[in-house]
């Protein structure tokens, strides 16, 4: 692929921007593209991809449509795009609203990075762009399990989060070692918790925390697997079917645990069940399946472009599903709240089809 | 046949490898920009440059994304896996079939069938894109929403309707053939039946409420779903309270958005005088937007939340007592409520001619619960399924739906991407195989010929795997081309040979990661990128072994991923079939596998490959 290596062939002005290259951001592009508009995609990192590319596939004897997969197929549909221009390693600085639209300030974000495999070119250099609309697709945060320290995360031995679970089994964990024999998942970490002030229910962890499960399960039969939960949230068309199979092979546990403290053999997670009575059950590995939450540069973002922010610190206005709050800018993805990956996909649609609109719109104002 | 060159594109992963050796070992001729007949390219056509495209205008061409296919190791290895993959793209050009000049026009008009919310924005966004849109609904009128629907936002969106919007009220589309570009469609009106051509067609019946499955044998006069409760109008008696209890899902959990609906029922009866209200639930499904704080709002309203097993609810005393045991008090619970309130789901019936399975797949492979069919697709290219009938929440979710497949249908139909099968009439004996196993319902039978859907095709192959007269194959596609690119790579493959198909889906991103990464690939492995594993049939598996392969290898998507549906479940049935045959005449059977993978499991991939690699050394 030709790199450019210089600012004089870089585009000074775009219909659409697109701040944030994971699914929902090259989702966007792609949609823009099959509308025949161009767009210029600035991704943060070195690579595209954003959190889509920590998850595994979760497929055991069929797929198990966790939507890991479709980064894949963006990136193949973006890279035959001409209409797709792709920055990675660009950050917004500033941005000005100006005549239709907004001049934004890209910079390289950290030293030069040899460029990687796939689209696009790290941003040479300072780059002002005029774009008449703005799609911001800058993912969430995944909830940082150690601010629940009564989990014992990162205090305790043998209590991982969950994407350090995705991490371990993508690079082949336990192939050639023992599984643990006892494995406990304890859910809403970070997400319903009045007391860390996350009012919101993630959505997406009930669905990565039990196809993960089943994944363990399936290989290794034998494996005792704990699901600490509050409530199973619906996760799938089929979800019923599957979750009659999964209490046949999980241990399903209505208990928020109070604490995972450190045993004589690996961690001890302590809980109550309806009954009242405390518990204190001891397991080899505790996996918190942490919650998404607001990006972390949403405020920046938000101060930028002069947005106010739903409540809960998600980008986006209440009762508009794609409106960022700022006139040509849009929200994509789970910087909205919440998603899936697949919902995530389809959110983006819409932003890219009212960027669309907004341009066609001052296209028509002559 | 053609001579072919070799146009060489430096890359990233093709570093040290000299052009002039690899197209000599390769066979072909090294590029240095005089006439050419035939060429390969050692790029996606994505990095070739402009002028190169200019220059190899109305050429076969066969663009090889070569760095993918070398991988690491010594000088010698990476040079060997680069003429391979030369000689079996050069061994297809040769040969290539250009499409045909003349393809049939796609109809570049919609039909939206339906009513609400989903359908508006269908049309709106088809409109918008500069597809003339009929909007069929046999409601009365186009703007009447669904019952799920919020009435505002679809009057707002009706206004909105640009003029290339024709509406046909009180019309119902009672038949449907074809795919995309070529859609029949016969619309019963009150100006009697016609047929009509569609580019794309979009299913969006307005959702109509039911109750969501509760328990049996309440007391009718007590009941009220959801959607009739007008709580205003609900007050206690002067003297004392009046108990409701709002059923949220005891038999089994309800969808998120039947729970917050629930909820908002439940906060209003609370907030009404001298109303005690129970809400029972077997899980609280809280992850619609503001569940939680819904919830909890409830709970702060006095709203007595109240956990019940599925299925353990009891009716007692004709209907007008619930029962239910309570885990931390070892007995039943009882309540007599004054109102039962139930909650509440849209659905959608299901056009009846979908019915007809001579004419159509059955529900699910039409609709499959496949994370590649979203935003309205289907698994017939150019038709879309939206809003209730999907089973799609209200609201935001339908809208983002009729976006998308709004996007997906204007390039479909306006892009110069899409391939046309190539049908040789002569020697088709109409067996309707291609007809009956095309995943995307393209090819069709018109008058004593095989005719295809001029925008539905996705080149997956299957029909090409299938057709038993090796009549039908997509462009580039065909036997003959596979056969000359086959024989030419593994004439040149160091022993054992082996062939990796490799599905564009999961593998070839696979064997990109792998290869990127320096991955050492064994000396004689062949690989063969294919849009779908459901192109690789029998004639093709068994071309392989004819020509001195000691493993084949077919890698496709996991079960239920595949974009051709079932293209990786056809692939896998003929590795076994020919994995029996094998066995049959006494060879190994082991030597031809099937292995279901995702784009982001390479070391998988990796593991299959050494394994066949030492399984081939050992036989």
């Amino acid at each position: 692929m030709e790199i450019s290596s210089s600012l004089s062939d870089t585009p000074q002005s775009t219909p659409v921007l697109i701040l944030g290259g994971g699914v929902a951001g090259l989702a966007a592009a792609v949609d823009l593209s099959r509308r025949g508009l161009s767009c210029v995609l600035a991704e943060r990192e070195p690579v595209l991809g954003g959190r889509a590319r920590d998850f595994c596939c979760k497929a055991v004897a069929a797929c198990a449509r966790c939507g890991a997969c479709r980064l894949a197929d963006l990136l193949a549909e973006a890279s035959v795009r001409p209409q797709i221009t792709i920055y990675t390693s660009a950050l917004a600085t500033t941005a000005q609203p100006r005549d239709r639209g907004w001049q934004v300030e890209l910079a390289p974000a950290g030293p030069a990075q040899p460029a990687a495999a796939g689209p696009g070119a790290p941003l040479p250099g300072r780059l002002s762009l005029a774009a008449q609309a703005v799609i911001l697709a800058v993912g969430q945060q995944p909830f940082d399990p150690a601010q629940k320290s009564s989990l014992g995360y990162g205090r305790v031995p043998g209590v991982i989060s969950a994407l350090e679970l995705e991490a371990r089994l993508a690079l082949g964990a336990w192939e050639n070692e023992p599984p643990p024999a006892k494995l406990a998942f304890i859910q809403c970490v970070g997400s319903r918790d009045q007391a860390l002030g996350r009012l919101w229910c993630s959505r997406v962890c009930c669905g990565y925390a039990l196809r993960l499960a089943r994944l363990l399960k399936a290989g290794r039969p034998e494996m005792d697997i704990a699901f600490f939960h509050m409530d199973v949230q619906d996760y799938g068309r089929a979800w019923e079917e599957e979750l009659a199979e999964l209490r046949q092979e999980l241990r399903f546990l209505r208990a928020m645990p109070g604490e995972v403290a450190l045993g004589a053999t690996g961690p001890e997670v302590v809980f109550a069940l309806a009954d009242g009575a405390q518990r204190r059950e001891a397991f080899d590995l505790v996996v918190l399946s942490q919650g998404l939450g607001p990006p972390a540069g949403a405020a920046a973002l938000a101060q930028m472009f002069g947005l106010a922010r739903i409540v809960d610190g998600f980008l986006g206005q209440p009762q508009a599903p794609v409106a960022a709050g700022a006139p040509g800018v849009y929200v994509a993805g789970a910087c909205r709240g919440p998603r899936s990956l697949a919902e995530s996909i389809d959110h983006a649609g819409l932003a890219a089809a009212a960027a669309a609109a907004h341009v066609a719109q001052e296209a028509g104002r002559g | 046949m053609a001579r072919v060159s070799l146009v060489w594109l430096e890359r990233p992963g093709l570093e040290g490898l000299a052009p002039e050796l690899v197209a000599r070992a390769a066979g072909v001729a090294l590029d240095r920009g005089g006439l050419v007949e035939a060429v390969v390219v050692t790029a996606p056509e994505a990095a070739a440059p402009p002028a190169l495209k200019r220059r190899l205008l109305g050429l076969p061409v066969a663009w090889l994304d070569l760095a993918l296919e070398v991988g690491g190791g010594d000088d010698a290895l990476r040079l060997a896996r680069a003429a391979a993959a030369v000689a079996r793209a050069a061994g297809r050009a040769a040969l290539a079939t250009l499409p045909p000049v003349y393809a049939p026009q796609p109809a570049l008009n919609v039909l939206v069938a339906g009513a609400g919310l989903a359908a508006l924005a269908a049309a709106y966004e088809a409109a918008a894109l500069g597809h003339p849109v009929l909007l069929a609904t046999p409601l009365a009128a186009a703007h009447t929403p669904g019952q799920d629907d919020d009435p505002e936002e679809v009057s707002l969106l009706a206004a909105q309707l640009p003029a290339s919007v024709t509406l046909a009220p009180q019309t119902e589309l009672t038949e449907l053939t074809g795919a995309a570009g070529a859609f029949r469609a016969r619309l019963a009106g009150p100006q009697g039946a016609a047929t009509q051509t569609f580019g794309a067609v979009v299913l969006a019946p307005a959702g109509q409420w039911s109750v969501s499955c509760e328990v049996d044998g309440l007391d009718p006069a007590l009941t009220r779903p959801v959607w009739q409760l007008q709580a205003q109008e609900i007050s206690g008696p002067p003297d004392g309270w009046l108990y409701a209890a709002v059923l949220a899902g005891t038999a089994r959990p309800l969808t998120a958005d039947s729970f917050s609906r629930a909820l908002r029922a439940a906060l209003a009866l609370a907030q009404r005088p001298r109303l005690q209200v129970a809400l029972l639930f077997s899980e609280a499904r809280v992850a619609s937007e503001g569940g939680e704080r819904l919830f909890r709002e409830c709970r702060q309203a006095g709203v007595l939340a109240m956990r019940v097993a599925p299925g353990e609810l009891t009716v007692r005393e004709g209907g007008r007592l619930l029962a239910w045991p309570d885990p931390l008090l070892g007995e039943d619970l009882e309540l007599a409520p004054d109102l039962i309130v139930l909650a509440d789901q849209a659905a959608a019936p299901r056009p009846a001619f979908l019915d007809n399975r001579l004419l159509w797949p059955s529900w699910p492979a039409l609709l499959p619960d496949n994370p590649r069919f979203s935003g309205g697709r289907s698994s017939r290219t150019g038709l879309y399924i939206l809003g209730a009938l999907r089973g799609t929440a209200p609201g935001a979710a339908r809208r983002e739906e009729a976006a998308d497949a709004a996007a997906d249908l204007h390039e479909r139909l306006t892009g110069k991407l899409v391939p046309m099968p190539v049908v040789r009439d002569k020697i088709c004996a109409r067996c309707l195989t291609c007809v009956r196993t095309c995943p995307h319902g393209v090819p069709r039978h018109i008058v004593d010929s095989i005719q295809c859907a001029p925008a539905g095709c996705v080149a997956c192959g299957v029909c090409a795997a299938e057709c038993p007269a090796q009549a039908i194959a997509p462009p580039g596609w065909s036997n003959p081309e596979m056969f000359a690119g086959l024989e030419r790579a593994l004439a040149l493959a160091a022993q054992p040979r082996l062939v990796l198909f490799a599905c564009a889906n999961s593998a070839m991103p696979a064997v990109g990661e792998l290869s990127a990464g320096g991955h050492v690939w064994p000396a004689g492995l062949v690989m063969q990128p294919v849009v779908c594993a459901g192109r690789v049939g029998m004639h093709l598996i068994m071309k392989a072994l004819e020509l001195g392969a000691r493993g084949v290898l077919v890698a496709g998507c996991h079960d239920g991923n595949c974009r051709s549906v079932s293209g990786n479940l056809r692939a896998r049935l003929r590795t076994e079939q020919a994995s029996q045959t094998l066995g049959e005449l006494g060879l190994d059977p082991e030597s031809v596998q099937f292995l279901h993978l995702a784009s982001n499991q390479p070391r998988a991939l990796a593991q299959a490959v050494d394994q066949m690699a030492a399984g081939a050394l050992e036989g």
